[in-house]
């Protein structure tokens, strides 16, 4: 029996389950923000790994299936992109003025901060990408010295804040335009911050989508060049 | 159907070549999404299935994320001395991120656009 758990359909439907049981709370809740899913389903589900003595490389291994789609996902972005390309070349200053304003102001403050409470230069890295999408973040967080499996938690942890302020914050800003308010979860908050914006309404997902690409851009590109400076 | 499927692949596959090929800093899968808007834009045609199969994609983005976090279980030693402050660093510099980037976008908005402006 103990071979079971170290079966990939073991975990694929342990995740699953979890996932599926979270999502429905989520959704009697009206997607309430405090309660999105993955921040309900990965506690449960580590504390799963821990009472099964199960290593994550293990875990990792037998959910892979899941962290694959997120390749082909981030490449189908461009179809949403795509069918609203009249709206998005009428609104490109706009777009391009807030991109390269939200990736400064992503890194500046997170490593800001961090380095005000003095923690080392690996930590730093790993908290410079925080805006991109996790398989970015990660690549980016190895090139300045970072430790990617921090950068993917840490990339993550903003993707949740994001999802479950934004629509409150826009509210309380007052500001209605779906496009802004798309644009800035998904460069704040990546696909998570996407994910969210399609739940709301699909003009904002697309933007999101396209925020979460630029900004994969912007971010990398910047970090890499300031990599170069030293 | 396939051919959906293989257009995301192969877009993805172009995307990592590249990737290899140029040392650009991006993920293959960033750059197959680029590669895929230049396809749709070169290629004109309806494409139901492949909006289907995105479509389905990106209604399902958050569980694919869920391997990753609980990656969080491995990070013991840096949440422990760090985990604070992290919390705190990465909450105040989303929420900010968000309302500079929104603020930009509606600024430059109604400046070079002051008639949709109204409108939105």
């Amino acid at each position: 029996m103990s071979g079971l758990l170290s079966t990939q359909i073991f975990w694929l439907a342990v995740t699953l389950v979890v996932f599926e049981a979270a999502d429905t709370i989520s959704r009697r809740s009206n997607r309430h923000p405090l309660a999105h899913p993955v921040l309900w389903a990965t506690p449960v589900l580590i504390g799963l790994l821990l009472l099964t003595e199960t290593r994550y490389d293990t875990y990792y291994s037998a959910t892979y299936p899941l962290s694959f789609l997120l390749g082909p996902a981030v490449v189908g972005l461009a179809v949403p992109i795509w069918a609203r390309r009249a709206l998005i070349r009428r609104l490109a200053l706009p777009i391009l003025l807030a991109l390269l304003a939200g990736a400064v102001t992503a890194i500046v403050s997170a490593v800001g901060i961090m380095w005000l409470f003095g923690a080392p230069a690996d930590i730093l890295a790993s908290v410079a990408p925080r805006a991109t999408t996790t398989p970015v973040a990660m690549d980016v967080a190895t090139q300045l010295g970072g430790v990617p499996a921090l950068a993917a938690v840490i990339v993550l942890f903003a993707g949740v804040i994001g999802a479950m302020t934004a629509t409150p914050l826009f509210n309380l800003m007052k500001i209605r335009d779906y496009r802004a308010r798309g644009f800035a979860v998904g460069v704040s908050s990546h696909g998570f911050g996407a994910a969210r914006a399609f739940q709301v309404d699909q003009t904002a997902g697309a933007f999101a989508s396209l925020g979460m690409a630029l900004n994969a851009v912007a971010t990398s590109t910047l970090l890499s060049l300031l990599a170069l400076l030293f | 159907m396939v051919g959906a499927i293989a257009l995301l692949f192969v877009c993805q596959l172009a995307g990592e070549i590249l990737h290899r090929l140029t040392g650009l800093p991006l993920p293959g899968a960033v750059i197959g999404m680029m590669l895929l808007v230049g396809w749709l834009a070169l290629v004109r045609r309806e494409r139901p299935t492949l909006e289907a199969v995105s479509g389905w994609l990106t209604a399902h983005l958050s569980i694919m994320f869920v391997p990753a976090a609980v990656g969080l279980i491995e990070e013991g030693e840096a949440l422990k001395d760090y985990g604070l402050a992290l919390v705190l660093a990465v909450t105040v510099s989303t929420l900010l991120t968000m309302v500079v980037t929104v603020l930009v976008f509606r600024l430059a908005l109604r400046w070079s656009k002051p008639d949709e402006e109204a409108e939105a």
